[in-house]
């Protein structure tokens, strides 16, 4: 498979929308490959085995794995410290709205889950709906009261009285 | 009956049709929101078709995956935005096509050519399946373990612009496949006593969030409202007799060439549309108008992405190392369902491998059918607010995660493999080589240690096939580095990061 040709460059306008490239994250992320990579070697010897014959047991794979994923954790962290910062052309860069978006959404999604089993599918999806889509930018009673009571009736007729899923 | 007439006998099913009928709604209008990839709706879909029987199941993942391939060229043509990562090389010529009011022509050109790429595909799967997995039948565990190496490193070395992140994603594919019970002496690693975690992490919620939720949350990190023009003045719809000849030749080159990359695992058809453009370019008497509205190059594009479809297929049924990232989610699928993908498939099940070559045909036509009669109302379809379908994303994320195991423990691990996934998109970590791994980790893990303690390590040399597929595998990897030291030598640029060329 041969290189193509390099396509034409962003036009200016869309260049703040390209994802900046970050020495300080690659480092971050190969101290995290390190560590956990570490961590799995250390895990995989506390496997307690019922018949140990050494060599080639149960603790073996994991930690083959655990060694190569350290060895190259090593590697990307010396890349990351002696060689430019990889790019992000391909990634939108992230807006402060955006991380604001990502986490409120997060939260909402993990009550969710938490209040679902207390409260049934119905109950608790109704408002998380109605908040979500008020969170990701829809306005006026008809997006904020029809679409979240059309959804939830749509996913319970489906998932519950068609497919017989206990929701 | 044959079990060629038997698969194609089970089509018949009514409840089949309407499988059919709601994949193809599904994967056409998947393909159409940009950002809402082949591979995330046929994990969401993978949700609610495990109650389903096979047959039935496999008629909406595999309509879905065959919808999204028409789909997606609508935006990437009218948008300049492809629906999905497989209309990337579509918007070269297609968006300067419908630029110069010739929309229609670009949208059913393109149509046509995919049904073309996928049916001729299709028919490759037909006939050379069958052989490929009758070799595969001899495979011992050498073989077995060195097929999944050379599968995994494919994938490392085209989804990831760093070979290193890919390795690295790989191995933690591999070593989260770990969790729960030894493949081969059944004790317990990394359970810590939960017993949710004895059968290992659910690959079907591991695979939505990594795929699906991911997505939706990286773009709920970088929405940019407006940066997108719609055309909407799409001109004559059907090509002259002179167009038609001249999209003959690039059709050709592509569609061979579509379906040798579809083979290779992993490769998918983002890859194979971009090769394909490239190859028609060189090859073509006008080099100068592609990128500029040639519909050579549309062409060219679309068929080698869309003739991906069959080769794909006869890769994940043959040998059962996936062919792209969709069938990868599949792959889960059909091991949930008790199939088990692979040479052994064809002995045990013959009648499911006609019945999958049936839908992939029916789901081609009647995917053709809708987008010849296709109107201007599509277009406005473009302009629905994000806020619906990422509310519906979401929504159907979560409760189709719910309903493979009737356990909220599964949706947790989905929503933590959803922000896992995004921090893996936004520093670079591929999410395939995790999903290879986590799927393939066991038979790599079991064949591998059986390849030692019968015959000893010297059998992963000495055996002909497992040493060409390993000898293979390293060279998929050290391709992408040999590459860009001889383009940096060349062109006396400073070094730069350990970066593939993903082409």
């Amino acid at each position: 498979m041969q290189a193509l040709e390099p396509g034409p460059a962003p036009a200016p306008e869309n260049q703040a929308l390209v994802a900046g490239s970050s020495r300080r994250l690659e480092i971050i992320c190969a101290v995290i490959a390190i560590v956990g990579s570490a961590l799995l070697v250390f895990a995989a010897q506390q496997i307690e085995v019922r018949n140990e014959t050494g060599g080639i047991d149960p603790r073996w794979w994991p930690t083959v794995l655990g060694a190569a994923a350290l060895a190259f954790g090593v590697v990307l962290a010396a890349v990351a410290v002696l060689r430019p910062p990889f790019s992000r052309d391909e990634l939108e860069s992230a807006t402060r709205a955006g991380w604001v978006r990502l986490a409120v959404s997060v939260a909402i999604a993990m009550v969710y889950l938490v209040l679902w089993p207390w409260t049934g599918y119905l109950i608790a999806t109704l408002p998380m709906l109605v908040v979500l889509t008020w969170l990701f930018g829809g306005r006026g009673w008809k997006t904020l009261a029809v679409f979240p009571v059309v959804m939830t009736a749509f996913t319970y007729a489906l998932f519950h009285l068609v497919l017989k899923v206990p929701l | 009956m044959s079990a060629f007439a038997e698969g194609l006998n089970a089509l018949l099913d009514p409840t089949v049709a309407v499988c059919l009928l709601v994949g193809l709604l599904i994967g056409t209008l998947v393909g159409m929101f940009p950002g809402v990839t082949g591979s995330m709706a046929v994990a969401l879909a993978a949700g609610f078709t495990l109650t389903l029987e096979p047959v039935q199941g496999l008629a909406v993942l595999l309509t879905i995956y065959v919808g999204a391939n028409y789909g997606d060229r609508i935006p990437a043509i009218l948008v300049n935005t492809p629906g999905t990562p497989a209309a990337i090389a579509t918007t070269l010529d297609g968006y300067p096509l419908a630029k110069q009011g010739k929309g229609g022509l670009a949208l059913v050109s393109s149509a046509m050519v995919t049904t073309g790429g996928i049916l001729l595909s299709v028919v490759v799967f037909i006939f050379a399946a069958r052989p490929v997995a009758s070799i595969a039948l001899e495979f011992g565990p050498a073989e077995m373990f060195a097929l999944v190496v050379f599968g995994l490193t494919v994938m490392i070395s085209i989804s990831s612009r760093s070979l290193l992140k890919g390795l690295l994603a790989g191995i933690a594919g591999l070593a989260i496949a770990t969790i729960g019970r030894d493949p081969i002496t059944g004790d317990e690693r990394f359970v810590f006593g939960l017993n949710d975690l004895n059968s290992g992490l659910p690959f079907i919620a591991v695979i939505i969030g990594l795929f699906g939720i991911a997505e939706l949350f990286d773009q709920l990190l970088t929405h940019h409202p407006g940066t997108a023009q719609i055309v909407s003045s799409l001109g004559r719809w059907w090509p002259t007799r002179a167009e038609y000849k001249q999209m003959a030749r690039p059709f050709a080159l592509s569609s061979v060439l579509g379906t040798v990359v579809g083979a290779v695992p992993a490769a998918g058809g983002d890859i194979a549309g971009l090769i394909g453009w490239d190859r028609a370019k060189r090859m073509s008497k006008h080099p100068e108008k592609f990128g500029k509205g040639s519909l050579e190059g549309l062409t060219a594009a679309d068929t080698a992405s869309s003739a991906t479809l069959g080769g794909s297929l006869t890769t994940t049924m043959a040998l059962g190392v996936p062919g792209d990232s969709v069938m990868a989610v599949m792959l889960g699928s059909m091991l949930i369902w008790g199939l088990q993908p692979g040479p052994s498939m064809f002995v045990q099940s013959p009648e499911l491998v006609a019945s999958i070559a049936g839908i992939m045909i029916i789901a081609t036509v009647l995917s053709l059918g809708i987008s010849l009669v296709r109107s201007q109302g599509m277009v406005k379809i473009l302009d629905l607010p994000r806020h619906y379908i990422w509310v519906g994303i979401l929504l159907f994320c979560i409760v189709g995660t719910y309903t493979t195991s009737n356990n909220m423990y599964t949706v947790w691990v989905m929503l933590l493999s959803g922000v896992v996934g995004v921090i893996m998109k936004r520093t670079g970590f591929p999410p395939g080589p995790v999903v290879l791994g986590l799927l393939l980790g066991p038979l790599a893990e079991s064949n591998l240690r059986r390849a030692l303690l019968i015959d000893g390590p010297a059998s992963l040399v000495t055996q002909p096939i497992a040493a060409s597929l390993l000898l293979l595998a390293a060279f998929s990897l050290a391709m992408p580095l040999i590459r860009r030291a001889r383009a940096a030598r060349r062109d006396g640029a400073p070094p730069q990061p350990i970066e593939v060329d993903r082409t």
